[in-house]
């Protein structure tokens, strides 16, 4: 299990890094954490690698007033341990002890992870129900997507093949707001088998706003709308919440593998969504 | 592919070598290096067995290629213990059976002395996370948590003592 | 009353060294030998090791799990820069035959497949190269052209396959490789007079060891000698020579075979002989030296030591009264694409297939089936981790059935102390035991009843929490006759009825006790028992004593770590050893203090006068003398320079099987026992399993070191809870193995791993082995098993779960609880 040989290049400069995109076979290296396992598989072989580690000023996890912003190089250990990520955003910190381990946590980045796109990767379904706006750069300048377009399926985005993904900015939550999340994974640190995050806004005893996303069930991270727009405006009672999740079960369309059925999954859907917005009730004090 | 020069430091001593870009640091480090103490049980990054310290974090090796760690500080297990003598880590290993076939026990003593060098003190519960991302086939685990609690009291033990010198 | 087993005669005793309190250096925890240089990073695997000249070997695997190879075209590959030569089966066939196999008759296999492939990952051609990457970029440029064949996955239609779907079709007209049945005593009078027949239909699916480092070889092939240096990470170094010559083409003389450093067997490592076969095959092709490590992915699927894959339908008969009275089955084991090892894996299972109670008769059909699978090797209880689970499962079942409690009934029919030795149906003997002391320690342990009470509790707010007790069997130091006594009569094969383990020690003239292992360690401890066990008996100070290893050249008679059997029978060759120096030294020792032999005793590293406190001389005295001085010394041979000595210790107690295999004799009889306790609550929304609480209780006989033993049983438990909660080989319709990676082949973290959990040990000795010592390699993983699955399905007993296959992982339980919802 070794590598196919490929080009190097280790661009010092942000605009040097952008210009190497060029060349659609080229791909970027961050943490290297999904990419050079597939290369090792042989599953990925890329003919340039351009090696992004050694830009500056990247690996940031910032406090930039409304919104904390990440840069391309931040860690997911950096992230998971920042300041700014516990107080505004539990969580991530919550989903950040389903993922993955310390060493590959410690190598990882949080913007190469949603560029990956795994289906069953947390972050993605984190970042929809966070609303995070991603800035994608390229040679020819930088536009902003926000989550909920960015996804787009299995191992699938937005980003061009001459794009970058450099920051990733969130807004704070808005006062009121509380979050569930849960996970089934074979192991912890396992790819999750259904991944399911809620955030509820509540005002006078109503959900103000709701949003609901999954991971591992569908080709991509998915928020759920049907279930939002049930949720909003109702007050928080455990049968809507059971029968949200039900219907939200069975509008989820998982595959069926040798391991894991689709019903399974839904199972998960219907048994965790529930669980999840009954913690964001209660968090959201 | 063209070759890459390369200098880092390895275990304390400077290195220089010219890798081709797809080395893996694994193979570098245990067949370029002559380092064999990092073992290979994946290299799909999933067993923990080739963790080594780049510049202080506990990494992957077979999920980094060599010629990243140009200008790196690289720990391995054969630098821990010094004129044949075991790192306290080591010792307690050894002291606490935190080994039976010894394959995952490079990347086992890594965790450890990434965890420890962030918290002295660990809870059992600590310990268990820390070492999750390392797979072992032998022990059942429990011996190697009881070796790194120990370990960390020798730590604690032994920088209260130089503490005490210093002062 | 006439018995089956009346031909079956207990041989004596041949104990040399009896259990007994007071030792000093047997039953200390000392910490191992074996650790400074593997923590230091100079353990010496085979990855380490690096011959001169040295190629790199990468291998062309088949994506298909059943097809016919129409060409092979390497022409590209052959072209790549850095590369040696590039090599097909048919190649290979040029220079070796194909594999050994323990069946008979034997399914052909060859080392690197021809003609046709039976299963995912079979390789079919080998590039050799200047590194392992340039061999893997010339094998991806290998075109293999390929008519895809019908794939046998599901073990009862492969059983049914005709044309295409027969695997072997110049061996055998199906894929019924062996069809036997066997009654160990009046089994149908038995049922006849039942009150009850328990029927349960048990699956137990295919995982593997997966021991962290993979199997790998260094060959040479010596073009003037005619022969191989092999190094190899084999368990079995010293027998393997006899095992693959033929394959080979050399005799097994023309061998070297260097052991290194194992990083972890299970049994998965017990020959390794395809890849030796194969490696060698490439070097002699080449003419250079080859290294060939396994990656993981070649690991999983080519590496032939995939576990136990079976469908029992199994009978237990009973009286009303609770009294097991007979059990019987017929069992269809999946053996995947070949038969190396016949079904040894059954033939192991007969020594303790009733499990710890008085059963009177055993009757087994055993049916082996080929698919398109890899094919099935030896996996920590070689097949007693299921009948295990089997025998535990119905009496679940029996309780069940006769609403009693499952532990009592458990107790009813148990072996009683007084009973040993007792012979089980298929003439194996449990040498000793006691059983209802160990189910009173585990009990004790666990605080079953207050454990009962809170689980009771904790059902009542609705939680699904349950306890489950297994009490289990573990036989150590097995005899080889496991591996034919199933075989057909008219072709019963290989008929060995050896498993000697040796050691060589010397006394240098520095006073070293040097002591030569034949077999390797595998991450069991042989340098520290071994230590251990001459430091009791010559009274050096374990600092004395220096471990080597032989090679299959200067080595003898070492079968290695396997059948849990290897501490007991090392013990018995250091004894042999010991007495032999004990006579040597006691010789020079008198007549350099002018004594009589028999006047001198050994103490504390010297050679003493009986009584008498100041006369003595040191062994260091005595090396130093017989080496150097030897006109100090008489005339003779007795006399002659140094003190050295081999020495072999055969299996302890083993008798024939009974010609018309009315018994199979004793082969395995050095017997443990375990009882596994713990509670665990089922979240029955998404199938996960938690357990709450653990505890163990061994009896392994005479414990030589506490914690090397403990550290087996943890790691055998962990191995047993993957197998239960989280272990599967999965694959699809068409035969792709679906997760041979350690991603999705899920062991088990320390996450995964109980909390608090409790181990205590019962020592009821062996009288048959030196010390009493038994094995403990095994027990973790033939007990988890049982007791998880019990408590499971008592957490789950408001839905009416019943568990009839492992692993029970989240979706399966979940689907368990689904149907039981449905059905409600």
């Amino acid at each position: 299990m070794k590598p196919a040989a490929f080009e190097y290049e280790c661009p010092q400069q942000l605009d040097a890094a952008l210009a190497l995109l060029n060349d659609a076979n080229s791909r970027i290296l961050a943490g290297g954490q999904s990419l050079v396992p597939m290369m090792n598989f042989r599953l990925a072989t890329p003919s340039r690698l351009v090696d992004i580690n050694k830009l500056p000023d990247l690996d940031y996890v910032r406090d930039a007033g409304d919104a904390v912003e990440i840069g391309a190089l931040a860690r997911h250990a950096q992230v998971y341990a920042s300041n700014e990520v516990a107080q505004h955003f539990p969580i991530m910190k919550a989903a950040y002890e389903w993922i993955a381990h310390s060493a590959v946590r410690n190598r990882g980045t949080l913007c190469g992870n949603l560029c990956h796109a795994d289906p069953a990767s947390e972050m993605p379904a984190i970042m929809q129900v966070l609303e995070a706006q991603l800035t994608l750069s390229s040679a020819s300048g930088a536009r902003v997507v926000v989550a909920t377009d960015f996804f787009k399926g299995s191992y699938e985005t937005a980003i061009a093949a001459d794009e970058m993904l450099t920051m990733l900015s969130i807004s704070k939550p808005a006062p009121g707001t509380g979050w569930g999340f849960e996970e089934v994974a074979m192991r912890k640190g396992d790819y999750a088998w259904c991944t399911v995050a809620a955030t509820l806004q509540l005002s006078s005893g109503k959900i103000a706003s709701a949003r609901v996303a999954v991971s591992g069930v569908d080709a991509c991270a998915t928020r759920l709308s049907d279930a939002e727009s049930s949720l909003d405006g109702q007050a928080p009672d455990t049968e809507l919440f059971a029968n949200v999740a039900a219907s939200a079960a069975l509008a989820v369309d998982p595959a069926d593998n040798v391991a894991v059925s689709a019903d399974y999954r839904r199972d998960l859907v219907r048994t965790l969504m529930p669980r999840v917005l009954q913690a964001a009730v209660e968090s959201a004090g | 592919m063209d070759k890459v020069a390369i200098n880092l430091t390895v275990n304390g001593r400077n290195r220089q070598a010219l890798v081709p870009p797809r080395m893996l640091l694994s193979d570098f480090i245990r067949h370029e290096l002559e380092l064999p103490g990092t073992h290979v049980g994946c290299e799909h990054g999933v067993c923990g067995s080739c963790n080594v310290l780049v510049d202080g974090k506990a990494v992957r090796s077979c999920l980094m290629f060599a010629v990243q760690t140009d200008g790196a500080r690289i720990g391995t297990i054969e630098g821990m213990g010094a004129d044949g003598s075991l790192h306290p880590i080591q010792e307690a290993f050894w002291e606490e059976h935190g080994l039976q076939c010894g394959f995952c026990t490079p990347g086992m003593l890594v965790a450890a002395t990434e965890l420890l060098a962030e918290k002295p003190d660990p809870s059992e519960e600590e310990i268990r996370e820390a070492i999750s991302g390392n797979l072992c086939r032998c022990t059942g685990y429990e011996f190697i948590i009881k070796a790194i609690r120990s370990a960390a009291q020798k730590l604690r033990e032994g920088n209260g003592a130089a503490q005490t010198e210093s002062a | 009353m006439a018995s089956h087993l009346d031909s079956n005669v207990i041989p004596p005793s041949r104990q040399r060294e009896t259990p007994r309190a007071g030792l000093t250096w047997i039953g200390q925890s000392m910490k191992r030998v074996e650790d400074p240089r593997i923590l230091s990073g100079k353990g010496g695997y085979i990855d380490d090791v690096k011959v001169p000249g040295m190629a790199h070997a990468a291998m062309v695997s088949s994506p298909h799990a059943h097809a016919r190879i129409v060409s092979i075209d390497t022409s590209k590959a052959e072209e790549l820069p850095g590369v040696i030569g590039v090599y097909t089966g048919e190649d290979v066939a040029t220079v070796v035959d194909p594999c050994p196999s323990f069946a008979s008759p034997p399914v052909t296999q060859h080392a690197m497949a021809i003609d046709k492939v039976r299963h995912v990952g079979e390789v079919v051609a080998a590039v050799v190269a200047e590194d392992r990457y340039i061999a893997e970029d010339a094998a991806a440029l290998i075109e293999v052209e390929w008519d895809v064949l019908p794939a046998m996955v599901d073990i009862e239609a492969s059983l049914e396959a005709m044309g295409d779907g027969v695997l072997h079709p110049d061996d055998r007209e199906s894929n019924k490789a062996l069809d036997e049945s066997f009654e160990f005593g009046p089994v149908s009078e038995d049922f006849d007079a039942a009150d009850r027949i328990i029927k349960r239909r048990l699956r137990w699916n295919r995982s593997s060891a997966q021991a962290i480092e993979t199997c790998g070889v260094i060959s040479q092939w010596d073009a003037f000698k005619g022969g191989y240096t092999i190094h190899a990470n084999t368990n079995f170094y010293n027998f393997i020579p006899f095992v693959i010559g033929g394959s080979l083409r050399v005799s097994p003389g023309e061998m070297r075979i260097i052991p290194v450093l194992t990083g972890g067997s299970f049994g998965s490592k017990v020959f390794i002989h395809k890849i030796i076969i194969m490696t060698s095959a490439l070097s002699r092709l080449s003419g250079v030296p080859v290294k060939y490590i396994e990656d993981r992915l070649e690991h999983f699927t080519n590496s032939d030591s995939h576990g136990s894959d079976r469908l029992y339908d199994a009978e237990l008969a009973i009286n009303d009264d609770g009294t097991f009275k007979s059990l019987r089955f017929t069992v269809l084991d999946d053996y995947g694409a070949y038969l190396q090892f016949g079904v040894g894996t059954h033939g192991n299972a007969m020594a303790q297939v009733t499990g710890p109670y008085q059963i009177g008769s055993f009757g087994m059909r055993v049916i082996a089936v080929l698919t398109n699978k890899t094919q099935q090797g030896p996996y920590r209880g070689f097949g007693s981790e299921v009948t295990n689970w089997v025998m535990e499962r119905m009496a679940d079942a029996a309780a069940e059935e006769l609403g009693r409690d499952p532990l009592e009934l458990r107790e009813q029919n148990m072996i009683q102390p007084d009973q040993f030795p007792y012979m089980i149906p298929t003439g194996n003997i449990y040498d000793s035991g006691n059983f209802q002391k160990v189910l009173g320690e585990a009990k004790s342990l666990f605080d079953l009843d207050a454990w009962r009470k809170k689980a009771a509790d904790m059902r009542a707010e609705g939680r699904c929490v349950g306890i489950g007790v297994a009490t289990c069997m573990e036989r150590s130091v097995y005899g080889p006759t496991e591996w034919w006594s199933l075989n057909n009569k008219e072709t019963p094969g290989f008929t060995l009825t050896s498993t000697p383990e040796g050691i060589s020690a010397r006394i240098d003239p520095s006073g070293k006790l040097f002591v030569t292992l034949h077999s390797p360690m595998v991450g069991n401890s042989p340098e520290t028992v071994v230590t251990q066990i001459l430091a009791e008996r010559l009274t050096v100070a374990p600092e004395d004593v220096v471990i080597n290893y032989s090679d299959s050249q200067s080595g003898f008679n070492g079968v290695g770590p396997q059948g849990s059997r290897f501490t007991a029978m090392v013990a018995g060759a250091c004894v042999s050893a010991a007495i032999k120096l004990e006579e040597r030294l006691k010789r020079f020792g008198a007549h350099m203090l002018q004594r009589r032999p028999e006047d001198m005793e050994l103490r504390d590293g010297k050679v003493a006068v009986k009584g008498l406190k100041d006369q003595e001389t040191s062994f260091a005295d005595i090396a130093l003398n017989s080496s150097f001085f030897r006109l100090s010394f008489p005339d003779g041979e007795e006399f002659d320079s140094g003190l050295e000595t081999t020495a072999v210790y055969d299996h302890p107690l083993s008798t024939d099987p009974h010609e018309d295999r009315e018994h199979l004799g004793i082969f395995y009889p050095i017997v443990g026992h375990i009882c596994h306790i713990v509670a665990v609550e089922v979240d029955p929304g998404t199938g996960k399993v938690e357990m709450l609480d653990y505890a163990a209780v061994h009896d392994n006989g005479t414990i030589v070191n506490p914690r090397t033993l403990a550290g087996q049983v943890w790691g055998g438990t962990a191995n047993g809870i993957g197998t239960t909660l989280s272990e599967q080989f999965n694959y699809d319709e068409s035969g792709q193995f679906v997760n041979p990676n350690f991603a999705e082949f899920a062991m088990p973290t320390a996450n995964e791993m109980p909390r608090n959990f409790k181990l205590g040990h019962v020592e009821t000795p062996s009288p048959y082995t030196e010390y009493g010592i038994k094995g403990g390699g095994e027990g973790g993983r033939l007990g988890a098993p049982s007791a998880l699955t019990s408590a499971v399905e008592d957490a789950l007993q408001n839905y009416g779960v019943k568990i009839s296959a492992l692993p029970i992982t989240p979706p399966v339980l979940r689907g368990l609880i689904r149907e039981a919802e449905q059905a409600a």
